[in-house]
């Protein structure tokens, strides 16, 4: 058959390139109605060479390979399976002095000899030498003043009007807790309040959204962070109840209650302390304080409970009479807790700050019963041992040294600060640090000499007796309208930072200046002075 | 008279070996009055005497913080005396003293002990 090309579109001539064309044959089917005859005729090739493409490649194309398909199976492996048989490392021998009887005396008398002439000459310049008066060195930038790091709220609470009761830092030092609740309902409201934790050093460190939000079905009055685990919090209640929760599970956060049985306190839990068990040093329970009268050791036990270890009670009539005392009222014969802080050098000595105002050296170790009539499952004992002169109203917060073992504070709504030494019931002194109720004291972790004070003023007083004996050395503005400061904590790991929280439902952490954090050559003497000026 | 030779003065048959119980024979009681000669002197808060492997042979002070100035001390003696020999291969370590804020440690270096001593002098 012939092809015919059309002519038409592509008759268009003088394009470089264009296809020549072989147009012929008859035209013979043109129009209807005129019988055409059909003709055979051959006409030319019509090629359209390519524009675009040069040369045409080769185009191959696989029919078959030569080499044979490799199949694999897997036969077998060559891991060995094992079993610890020993281990080479041996339990470490704690190193102490040798025994004197494997020295050799003699060669250790005639180094002795040799060097015992110059250390002495060397001793004695150095007693006499005045080289390196005023001489100090500054290792770290220098803090000249106290400044405001952080402002930390949690707005849902601040809206309902909630207070910061209390403040607690974690063991790593870098997460700060607060309680929300308020100090001044008399009534049993069932308010809901709020514990609400803020990791400083986490990025991205929004103040107004704290990192762990857990809700109380009352008013939290008192939070202590775990000793050793970062994010277990104790928190006492306006109920009398004692909460443990764990902060870094926000599902279901509540790890133990005491729950509402007869064991629990029937007042407000004012404070809270994690001690270490008496047998199981790494394991803790926890010391709950209330103004009912009882001191109350909790351990975690199962099912979610705190089951009651040990308890004691403070009864009027077994108080020691060291000092004289105000008649209590008719009928009543249990004396309030307020305050407990224990001693860092003895470990079962406690201090408890009360009601009538007056503080109460205790000890864990008490064997005598308790003469109260109050129902629990432990026998309770009377663990007062010693009282101290009253201040002028209730004491609501007490602090022990921890550089010496006799001294602590206690401060109250009288608005001074009594500091006590252990050996005598009159304090050693007493300073009026605020005209109205002073809500927290604290020694610092690092200076001897220096304890921080919070006011109803809505300030936080810095006192350093090294100083001024008289007056504080600095007064931090917390609130501007002058509401009370309830409580302030020393971070003892991070020792520039000092954490208040005020009646506005604020946290502020202050950076402190350098001078409240580096201790100088002599304070450890300085207060032993201060402590040794005990009447005789 | 006879051949016999005459034996030496009476020493014990095997002179190296010491009895294993100290007697408070002289270098014993020498090294304690030494050592509390030291202790006594004004200022002197503890003193101890290490030996070359920086293990505490005598100390006044409680085991844990003796254990610590005698690991740490020893190391730093070490890395001083390699210094002064660095410097100078004909010069040797004598004395070592370092001040810190609240107390000053000298120790005494030697072959085979080193003897150090805390001293909080009078600011």
């Amino acid at each position: 058959t012939a092809t015919r090309a059309q002519p038409g579109p592509l008759g268009r001539a003088g394009r470089a390139g264009s296809a020549a064309l072989a147009t012929g044959g008859a035209a013979s089917a043109k129009g209807p109605g005129r019988p055409g005859q059909l003709q055979d005729e051959t006409l030319g090739v019509a090629s359209v060479p390519s524009q675009w493409r040069g040369v045409q490649g080769i185009r191959g194309e696989t029919k078959s390979c030569q080499t044979a398909g490799i199949a694999t199976a897997e036969a077998s492996a060559q891991a060995r399976s094992h079993a610890d048989a020993q281990v080479q490392t041996e339990a470490p021998v704690p190193v102490s002095t040798l025994p004197p009887s494997r020295l050799d005396t003699a060669r250790l008398a005639a180094f002795l000899r040799r060097v015992e002439a110059m250390v002495i000459r060397e001793l004695n310049k150095n007693w006499q030498s005045h080289a390196f008066d005023g001489f100090e060195v500054n290792w770290t930038e220098q803090q000249q003043t106290v400044s405001c790091l952080h402002t930390l709220c949690y707005p849902p609470a601040q809206g309902q009007g909630l207070h910061v009761t209390s403040i607690s830092w974690n063991t790593t030092g870098s997460v700060v807790a607060c309680a929300y609740g308020r100090l001044d309902d008399g009534d049993w409201s069932t308010l809901k309040s709020f514990v609400c934790a803020w990791n400083l050093d986490r990025r991205g460190l929004n103040p107004r959204q704290p990192s762990a939000v857990v809700e109380a079905p009352s008013a939290v009055l008192c939070l202590a962070f775990h000793p050793t685990q970062p994010s277990h919090i104790a928190g006492g209640l306006y109920s009398g109840e004692v909460l443990v929760w764990d902060m870094s599970r926000p599902e279901d956060p509540l790890l133990w209650r005491t729950g509402l049985t007869d064991d629990t306190h029937t007042d407000p839990v004012y404070q809270v302390v994690w001690l270490p068990e008496p047998r199981q040093s790494h394991r803790f329970q926890v010391l709950s304080v209330a103004t009912d009268g009882k001191v109350l050791l909790w351990q975690g036990g199962g099912a979610g409970r705190l089951q009651l270890t040990e308890g004691f009670a403070l009864v009027v009539q077994q108080l020691p009479r060291s000092t004289k005392l105000k008649k209590p009222p008719r009928g009543e014969t249990e004396v309030g807790a307020t305050a407990v802080a224990f001693s860092s050098f003895d470990p079962s000595l406690f201090v408890l700050g009360t009601e009538g105002g007056f503080p109460v050296k205790c000890s864990l170790a008490a064997e005598e019963a308790a003469l109260t009539r109050m129902p629990s499952s432990v026998p309770l004992r009377a663990p007062a041992q010693f009282t101290f002169s009253p201040h002028g109203g209730p004491i609501y917060s007490v602090s022990c040294s921890p550089f010496h073992r006799n001294l602590f504070l206690s401060a109250g709504t009288d608005g001074h600060v009594h500091l006590y030494s252990m050996l005598q019931a009159q304090p050693l002194i007493s300073l009026q640090l605020s005209y109205k109720y002073l809500f927290a004291v604290r020694w610092s972790p690092v200076r001897p000499l220096v304890f921080a004070a919070a006011s109803g003023e809505g300030d936080v007083r810095l006192f350093d007796l090294q100083k001024s004996s008289q007056k504080p050395t600095i007064s931090i503005k917390q609130t501007e309208d002058g509401s009370p400061v309830y409580c302030l904590e020393f971070n003892s790991q991070q020792t520039q930072l000092l954490a208040a929280g005020d009646a506005k439902g604020t946290v502020k952490v202050w950076q402190l200046s350098t001078e409240f954090t580096e201790q100088g050559p002599r304070e450890t003497e300085d207060l032993d002075q201060l402590a040794a000026e005990v009447a005789t | 008279m006879g051949g016999r030779p005459s034996r030496s003065p009476a020493r014990s048959p095997l002179p190296h070996l010491r009895p294993i119980a100290p007697g408070l024979g002289e270098p014993q009681a020498e090294v304690e009055e030494t050592l509390k000669r030291i202790q006594s002197h004004k200022g002197v808060i503890g003193n101890m005497v290490v030996n070359a492997e920086g293990i505490p042979i005598r100390t006044t002070l409680d085991n844990s913080t003796t254990v610590q100035y005698a690991g740490l001390l020893h190391q730093l003696t070490t890395k001083a005396r390699s210094t002064v020999r660095d410097i100078d291969p004909q010069n040797d370590l004598t004395f070592l003293r370092i001040r810190s804020k609240k107390h000053e440690i000298m120790v005494a270096p030697d072959k085979e002990y080193l003897l150090i001593v805390i001293q909080n002098p009078c600011e």
